[in-house]
């Protein structure tokens, strides 16, 4: 007889979630894991996990697991060193830890050049906080840590948008408002594969009520596929698809199918700019002016009942510019331009007919797909939202991981919310909407993150560039103060800096900067370097010489295999935490509900396996932080806040808690919090329900409205903050003498302008000793909705089901190319970069344009059990980590310059 | 009567294979078999190509041959109309595998596990000796849909009468229920749509059903 019960919980593998789920426990065994019909109606993913947390099973089970603490015993590090790892005590391991700490503690927690002398690194997309019980509370308790050194963030996220996009409307990621929206024109998104049941599900009833989306990517993805259609673009030159697409809306289209008023009232279009790209200020008040149509007259843009111009030149009486370093220039009877009128200008030059020769997409493609956006656009209609009336707007333009990276992002994303601003689709019903914060607070609450500030437009802290409180000398290895003011200085701030700077730094900086230092201790969680970020071999070097590591490892792999403790925490079934989820958050989880889920054990933990919660316990204890780590969890280090308005929870302390205890009272706080005190549950409780929600208001979804009510205005299209910060930065380095981030300074324009990005990388190539002639080909990758951010290359399962998806572990090349190669399909082909090879078979396809190869996901493992036996290549072996090709935010492109040629043989 | 057939609607199916994975930890298939499994096809040529996914199994036919071939009658037609096989009568002698117009059928000689010789503890739970050496393939879940519809439940409209990849599909492509109910969830599906069934010029008269968009998908399918 079997016993059989359903244990809810979750899966937050990727930031597309958290999806719920119940896990099968079939006599105390877990067996599968199914859907949680209890949230059908709430989920917008409807209940439903995808494939990845389907693998959940075999990643408790795997038999390669590490289930006790290990010490390194061989002192050298390497890829050919055998770590020769030794079971100890978990007492054991606290002990040496410990002592490392203490040592590190005794010595100071800065070095000699005040950076932090403790590093960590967590993986993909604040995902491993769902995870990783209290262990940010032992963080918050510590002091100043490193986390600069990234696994891929930078690089492998949407770095442009999470930057610009939270600066110019509170979206640090952005999505089409799928349930609303008519026409979307996506630029290498891939929501199919990597936005989790929520996106997909949304998606695909879009396209069962009619809604088309035109996908424009040099391969035909995932996404691609279930589009209505598919515009084979040359890699990295979506901007000047982009740029025509603006320039039909501005020159080729009636002037009134635009929304106006929407420009006019709720963007910068009417700001006046003078000679130096500044605005026009008023000399009493400093705000920038706009001109009065009715009276002929320049006044402040917050004048009562003003109704702007929206284009023109005109003479202002008496004005002054504010540049850098609050330098004024003062100006009478002066001729000022309004931004709308100078983006004219700007994009008058970029024609479909221009374009077409840059992007290699016919102008008559782009020209017919602006009309058609501009014709979905429904410019003047109105929608009813839970009884407010709120601009109806359904176009939307959204931009994948490559688009948004490196060079040309900043514009490809200006040029995006510009697309948005120029019909009224920003941040309303059926337009382009963002999710979340994580650089302006409150997380969680962007609505309540807009709050006023200077000039007409929403408060954004950014990074002093002013002279006094520039930070000259880096607190941090990848310097994100001292080269990103836009990054900010938040929780989130260092790890979305110049992640690879860090990197690179510690093996070689440029002259005029400092040498970077090692960290004495580096924490890794949830990560694997080592595969997932560029230029592999240099990482694995760099990541041996690391003094100490501490890696809280799964099974040994690529990164883990130089550390010197492993530490085995419970996995995904096996172990306790409270999350928030719900309202709008990544990718396109956009609830109608908000509120809480419990992760449970649905199993015992294998081995020794410990929860982390236990594990942040202990090391707070044994580092005599216990009362600060419980403090800070009272605070809310651990999600939530155990504190509130009509509740008190709190955490005693002076003595130890069990894991039990700490999300006894989380769950407590979090429904009185929630109910308004009004209900109270317990973790018994939860552990029968699984969630607690409450209703979450669809007019939250959209920021315009907030932005009206509070009378502030979209800081777009004209970019004047950014340029004067550009400047006062270029001064600041200067005054250093440092002139390396020159060519990262010269992003900083008002209005941008063409990046050609792919002379970039032919530069960059030559630099580094190679011709366009050795590397004929464009090198890109995509991710698969069975491992995106999975870091679950060692699960079985994932590889038989990935087989059935056309291009898993292959190097897909049109076949065309292929057959000039004479590469015939499945043989074995060598993909060669200026830095090195990788190796795989060949799957001949036509959905890719013929300059065009593409590797799907990170592959070619050589440590990670059942994994390094799959011989798929991977990009990101032969991806350059290059400071030349690493943009003015710090973040770099999956692009490559490659050739292949056949190695012969099956594979 | 109650014919029980599959809608794939092939609108919304992205070929994540999240009901592939679902089919094989519910009916735990060993790997490499796949009961159930989404195709990924690529059409046209560069640059007017798509793909289409493609959820393919057993189609369950009114006219398996299958069953034709079979020299035990090991696999039978239920009343329900899904084609099941009795693996006490089956011989293993493959000749239903050839048969099949959509390669459905799989055999497998010995016992196997993800990770090797040893099961882990799900596999050793879950094992199913009596599938070794026989023909084995999509049941529909019968099992499961027989239960539910004992409890009270409709084929296909409640997930404890539904197959597992019907439980799982993320985009709502995969619909289960019965044909010759006016009322159910899958005729109100098919009266709404274009529709078609694969190889249906052979005449197996299959179970499954395909909706499409026949103005956008009809030039290149």
């Amino acid at each position: 007889m079997t016993e059989t019960r359903y244990v809810p919980t979750y899966c937050y593998n990727c930031v597309a979630g958290p999806d719920p789920m119940k896990v099968r426990v079939d006599n105390g065994v877990a067996c599968e894991v199914v859907p949680n019909f209890d949230m059908e109606e709430m989920h917008p993913g409807n209940g439903r996990v995808c494939v990845k947390a389907l693998g959940l099973v075999q990643k408790t089970y795997n038999p390669y697991r590490i289930t006790t603490p290990m010490k390194r015993t061989n002192p050298k590090k390497g890829r050919d060193q055998d770590p020769g790892f030794e079971p100890i005590s978990w007492d054991e391991a606290f002990d040496v830890i410990a002592e490392k700490l203490e040592a590190l503690r005794a010595k100071g927690l800065t070095d000699e050049r005040g950076l932090p002398r403790l590093a960590a690194t967590f993986g993909h997309g604040g995902t491993p906080s769902a995870y990783m019980g209290t262990l940010p509370a032992f963080l918050a308790s510590w002091g100043p840590i490193d986390f600069s050194f990234g696994s891929g963030q930078g690089v492998k996220c949407v770095h442009s948008e999470h930057l610009y996009g939270e600066y110019w409307h509170r979206a640090f990621t952005v999505c089409s408002d799928t349930v609303n929206t008519r026409y979307i024109i996506s630029f290498g998104f891939n929501p199919e594969s990597s936005g989790g049941p929520s996106a997909a599900r949304r998606h695909a009833d879009a396209r069962v009520r009619g809604a088309k989306r035109i996908q424009v990517e040099p391969h035909l993805s995932v996404t691609g596929g279930a589009s209505a259609e598919w515009v084979p673009i040359k890699p990295k030159t979506d901007l000047a698809f982009m740029f025509a697409l603006i320039n039909v809306l501005l020159h080729q289209s009636p002037r009134e199918s635009l929304d106006i008023p929407y420009l006019r009232d709720s963007t910068s279009s009417p700001y006046l700019v003078g000679p130096k790209g500044y605005y026009l200020r008023d000399p009493e008040s400093g705000e920038p002016l706009v001109w009065d149509s009715e009276a002929g007259v320049a006044v402040p843009h917050n004048t009562p009942g003003v109704k702007p111009a929206l284009e023109g030149c005109f003479t202002v009486a008496a004005a002054y510019e504010l540049g850098p370093d609050k330098e004024k220039y003062p100006y009478e009877n002066i001729d000022g331009n309004t931004a709308f009128t100078l983006m004219v200008q700007s994009m008058e030059a970029y024609t479909p007919e221009w374009a077409e020769q840059m992007c290699d997409v016919p102008a008559q493609t782009i020209t017919r797909i602006a009309k058609e956006y501009l014709d979905n656009a429904c410019v003047g209609e109105t929608i009813e939202i839970e009884g407010e009336t709120l601009p109806f707007r359904p176009v939307s333009v959204v931009l994948g991981k490559t688009v948004n990276n490196g060079w040309g992002a900043y514009h490809c994303v200006w040029a995006r919310t510009v697309l948005a601003t120029l019909v009224g689709a920003l941040e309303v019903p059926g337009g382009t909407i963002g999710t979340t914060v994580r650089l302006n607070r409150p997380f969680g609450n962007r609505l309540a993150s807009v709050q006023p500030g200077e000039d007409g437009f929403m408060v954004s802290a950014m990074n002093a560039t002013d002279k006094e409180n520039w930070e000259s000398a880096p607190s941090g290895r990848n310097a994100h103060k001292a080269l990103v003011p836009i990054v900010n200085s938040g929780a989130w701030s260092q790890a979305l800096g110049p992640t690879q700077l860090a990197w690179m730094f510690l093996n070689d900086a440029p002259s005029d900067w400092m040498r970077s230092t090692f960290p004495d201790v580096w924490f890794l969680y949830r990560s694997n370097p080592a595969i997932s970020f560029w230029d592999s071999k240099q990482m694995v070097s760099i990541m041996a010489k690391m003094p100490f590591i501490v890696a809280f490892a799964y099974t040994a792999d690529e990164s883990n295999h130089m550390a010197d403790i492993l530490l085995p925490d419970a996995t995904d079934l096996e172990s306790t935490q409270l999350i928030r989820a719900g309202g709008t958050k990544f990718v396109e989880q956009i609830w109608e509900h908000e509120g809480v889920i419990l992760r449970q054990p649905a199993v015992d933990p294998q081995g020794e396996t410990k929860d982390m919660t236990w594990i942040a316990t202990q090391l707070a204890k044994r580092t005599g932080l216990l009362e600060k780590y419980y403090k800070a969890l009272n605070r809310g280090a651990g999600g939530i806040p155990l504190k509130g308005e009509g509740f008190d929870y709190s955490l005693d302390p002076s003595v130890e808690h069990s894991v039990e205890e700490v999300w006894d009272a989380a769950c407590k706080a979090a429904t009185s919090d929630y109910s308004g005190g009004k209900e109270v549950k317990d973790l018994e409780w939860f552990k029968e329900n699984g969630f607690y929600m409450v209703p979450y208001k669809r007019q939250d979804w959209y920021l315009y409205p907030t932005l009206k009510a509070k009378g502030l205005r979209f800081e777009l299209p004209y970019q004047e903050r950014l340029k004067r910060v550009g400047e006062e930065l270029k001064r600041r380095l200067h005054e250093q003498g440092v002139h390396w981030w020159d060519e990262q300074l010269e992003e900083y324009e008002a209005l941008p302008a063409w990046d050609d990005v792919q002379a970039r990388y032919n530069k960059a190539l030559e630099h580094m000793g190679g011709t366009e002639e050795q590397f004929p080909l464009w090198g890109v990758t995509t991710k698969s909705a069975q491992y995106s951010a999975g870091n679950n290359a060692g699960i079985q399962l994932m590889d038989d089901v990935a087989n059935n998806v056309r291009g898993h572990g292959s190097v897909i090349i049109n076949a065309q190319t292929a057959q000039k190669l004479g590469i015939g399909n499945g043989e074995r082909v060598e993909v060669r970069s200026i830095i090195g090879f990788t190796r795989g078979r060949a799957e001949l396809v036509q959905g890719i344009r013929p300059d065009t190869i593409c590797i799907p996901g990170q592959f070619e493992y050589w440590k990670t059990p059942f994994a390094k036996d799959l011989d798929y290549p991977s990009l990101n072996t032969v991806i350059p980590m290059s400071l030349e090709l690493t943009d003015s935010t710090g973040s770099g492109a999956d692009l490559v310059r490659v050739s292949v040629h056949r190695l012969g043989g099956d594979s | 009567m109650t014919r029980y057939v599959m809608v794939a609607d092939l609108r919304r199916c992205i070929g994540c294979q999240t009901c592939t994975a679902a089919c094989k930890q519910a009916n735990s298939t060993p790997p490499g078999v796949q009961w159930r499994r989404v195709v990924d096809i690529e059409v046209g040529e560069f640059p007017n190509v798509k793909r289409v996914f493609l959820p393919t199994g057993c189609q369950h036919c009114a006219n398996p041959p299958c069953e034709e071939v079979c020299p035990t009658k090991a696999t039978f037609k239920k009343d329900d109309g899904t084609v099941q096989i009795d693996y006490d009568l089956c011989i293993g002698c493959a000749y239903c595998a050839v048969a099949c117009p959509y390669d459905a059928r799989f055999k497998v000689e010995k016992e196997n596990f993800a990770y090797g010789d040893e099961p882990m503890p799900h596999e050793a739970q879950r094992l199913n000796k009596a599938t070794i050496g026989v023909a084995q393939k999509c049941t529909f879940c019968n099992d499961v849909v027989e239960a539910g519809v004992a409890s009270g439940h409709k084929a296909g409209e409640h997930p404890d009468a539904s197959p597992a990849c019907v439980n799982s599909c993320i985009t709502g492509a995969l619909t289960f229920g019965d044909k010759d109910d006016p009322e159910s969830q899958v005729n109100k599906l098919l009266d709404q749509s274009e529709h078609f069934r694969m190889h249906e010029e052979i005449g197996t008269e299959p179970g499954f059903y395909y909706i499409w968009d026949k103005k956008n998908m009809g030039d290149l399918l």
